[in-house]
């Protein structure tokens, strides 16, 4: 087990694309990181070299305490899992699994007791003479990982090893995947393109776009807050809201105002982000995550303090526990570069209106005993402490720690 | 009702089309079976019955036409010179094609689609245009009455066909896996021949049938090559016994008959692998 640090590490592609942009990451000893990102963002780039399996342009990528950006893949001491699982389809399970052994010429022995070991974790016992075309794909998957585990590395790397299976799957095994970290505490370091995938799994998460490190946080702090605006989009599903608004002071203190509504801003929010009061009297952009809301109606007792906002119900989507209830506001959809590239990579679960006029499609997660039909008009509460704000020219959270700094 | 009508409808043209089918499958059928069948009754005849009796069954029954053949220290050797022949050529192309095939399928180098093409270019290369600078070379080589001088030049221009199919085959194989194996410790070389072959082993089989059938077809470099009647090949030994045997066209019938059997088994046992090989190569590459 080792900590791998990449400092300021380039990838330039012939051609002059730039897939990786100075790169600065420190994956601790045992950690589980998350490398997540639109497709493109150079977060699978990142990972290959870890691997060794491409050069760097440029800086230093150390594992453990040796600098390896020039030792061939063999030697530095890490596994890696694929998304089309990559076995070896003439060899049975076992054979797959022995392979990267028998080659280290590890005795046999030892490859044995291994393999026997890795195939009871992951429950492959009974397949161990099969070949990998007479098992399915979560079984593959297993064997996948079972090849990385016998290696007993320094480092997993796992190139979105999941999203080859089906969606229930998905989840089961994810839930493995935690349970397998927490036994073997192996610095792991996982791409997705999946936002739930990386909350779930993550104990940190990085946000690449465009080959640049958005953020690295854990993933509630990533979900609380965002450092600019796309992570605010990415990260979170259904994504959060955002408007053009303006920040005013009333009589009752600090408000925001948009679409002709007016939220009133605590107090607290201005000890939280300093530099927030300068922007009295100047345009933002507003944040309001969808589980911030809830309906008046079903949050009755305890929702005395918040806001009141009356809207009409266009969409709604029931999920059991919990109601999205798609709205419009009349305000123009912010067309900020950041949000655009968010809603794009996002996986889109909002379905998208024919908007009319200037009017943006906001989403609201209500508890199901709401019971709003589309077409309803509710009024829904808004807990104004959990407002985010962001300059509408760079696009970062006002603030945010990390923007302060700069 | 009318649902019914239309398809007796469309019944009967179908059950016409089929017949006419039939009708042309028996006809190229016959073309194939009758003289082959002649072929094997003929040999079973005396040379007079032949001559009274061309169509009839043979009677009596003559087999020493087919004991002479067969006890015929000639004829085995030509079968031995035969397999030899063949096996050596598809061993050498394969395994230079199934190098050069994963250096053009698995390595991006400059200048790499020129020479693909430059081996491509070979596939349009007739065989008998080169028979005479090809004679005068392995003269020179002094690989004259050598069964190298056969298996060389064989070989040779077998590689573009080969090449093609096998580099096809390679390219489909996804590059996790080798990067997978280069994870595991695999070497270049070392992910060729723990990984790519085992994998490609349909479309190996398919070239080395390809090869051997070309190979034991083979009748004009034999025929340049081999003076002596150490080397010479089956096809070689056909029409040398023909034109020795003319007279006794029931004894060169029997010959022909029985030089054909180590070709029909052969291909009985690899047609799947050949058909199958076949059509593989040609979607996929």
């Amino acid at each position: 087990m080792a900590s791998i640090v990449l400092s300021n590490v380039d990838k330039i592609y012939a051609g002059g694309v730039k897939a990786v942009n100075g790169l600065n990451l420190e994956i601790k000893d045992g950690e589980f990181m998350v490398l997540v990102g639109p497709s493109g963002c150079g977060k699978s780039t990142a990972l290959r070299m870890i691997a060794g399996l491409e050069d760097i342009s440029g800086g230093e990528i150390i594992i453990g305490d040796r600098v390896v950006n020039h030792l061939p893949p063999k030697d530095r001491d890490i596994a890696m899992v694929f998304q089309n699982y990559a076995l070896y389809p003439h060899m049975t399970v076992e054979e797959n699994l022995a392979f990267g052994l028998k080659l280290r010429k590890m005795p046999k022995a030892e490859i044995s007791k291994r393999v026997g070991e890795a195939a009871k974790m992951l429950g492959l016992e009974q397949y161990l003479k099969r070949k990998p075309a007479a098992l399915s794909g979560g079984q593959r998957q297993r064997v996948a990982m079972g090849r990385a585990i016998v290696r007993e590395p320094q480092a997993f790397l796992m190139d979105e090893p999941l999203s080859n299976l089906d969606a229930k799957l998905r989840v089961s095994m994810r839930a493995s995947l935690n349970t397998m970290h927490e036994r073997l505490g192996v610095t792991t370091v996982y791409v997705t393109h999946d936002q739930v995938e990386a909350m779930t799994l993550g104990d940190r998460v990085c946000v690449l776009r465009d080959g640049l490190l958005q953020q690295v946080d854990t993933p509630q702090n990533l979900f609380d807050k965002p450092v600019n605006l796309f992570v605010a989009g990415f990260m979170g599903s259904p994504s959060m809201n955002f408007v053009n608004a303006e920040l005013i002071r009333t009589e009752g203190g600090a408000a925001v105002a948009f679409a002709g509504y007016k939220l009133p801003v605590p107090d607290s929010t201005f000890a939280d982000k300093a530099g927030l009061d300068q922007y009295i009297g100047k345009k933002i952009i507003l944040g309001i995550r969808p589980s911030d809301f809830e309906d008046a109606v079903a949050a009755n007792g305890h929702a005395g303090g918040w806001v009141r906002l009356p809207v009409r119900a266009e969409v709604t989507e029931e999920l059991g526990s919990e109601i999205n209830v798609l709205f419009l506001i009349d305000a123009p959809p912010v067309q900020h570069q950041d949000t655009v590239a968010a809603a794009d990579a996002g996986d889109d679960e909002d379905a998208t209106l024919p908007l009319v006029g200037d009017k943006s499609l906001w989403t609201a997660r209500v508890n199901s005993r709401s019971h709003v039909r589309p077409g309803q008009n509710i009024e829904l509460v808004v807990d104004t402490h959990n407002l985010h704000f962001f300059d509408p020219t760079s696009g970062l959270a006002i603030g945010h720690a990390a923007n302060a700094r700069i | 009702m009318s649902r019914t009508g239309t398809r007796a409808r469309v019944r009967k043209p179908r059950r016409l089309r089929n017949l006419g089918l039939h009708a042309i499958v028996v006809v190229i059928g016959a073309l194939i079976v009758v003289p082959i069948g002649y072929g094997v009754l003929g040999g079973f005849k005396s040379n007079q019955q032949l001559s009274t009796n061309p169509f009839g069954l043979p009677s009596p029954w003559v087999v020493s036409n087919y004991t002479d053949v067969l006890t015929s220290p000639d004829f085995w050797r030509q079968v031995g010179n035969s397999t030899f022949i063949a096996v050596a050529t598809a061993l050498i192309v394969v395994a230079a094609a199934a190098l050069a095939g994963f250096v053009f399928a698995r390595f991006a180098f400059r200048g790499r689609e020129l020479l693909f093409t430059l081996f491509t270019m070979g596939l349009m290369f007739p065989f008998a245009v080169a028979i005479l600078p090809l004679f005068v070379l392995l003269r020179s080589l002094g690989l004259l009455d050598n069964p190298l001088g056969v298996i060389l030049p064989q070989a040779a221009f077998a590689l573009p066909v080969t090449i093609i199919i096998l580099r096809g085959f390679f390219r489909t194989i996804p590059g996790e896996v080798e990067e997978a194996a280069t994870l595991d410790g695999c070497s270049a070389f070392g992910f060729f021949w723990r990984i790519l072959l085992p994998m490609a082993r349909p479309a190996i089989a398919t070239v080395s049938v390809l090869a051997v059938v070309n190979s034991w077809n083979n009748f004009f470099l034999p025929l340049v090559v081999f003076n002596s009647p150490e080397w010479w090949t089956i096809p070689v030994g056909v029409q040398q016994f023909s034109g020795q045997y003319s007279t006794d066209t029931a004894k060169v019938l029997a010959y022909v008959i029985v030089a054909m059997l180590p070709a029909l088994a052969f291909y009985a046992v690899a047609e799947r692998q050949l058909i199958s090989g076949l059509t593989a190569g040609a979607t996929k590459g």
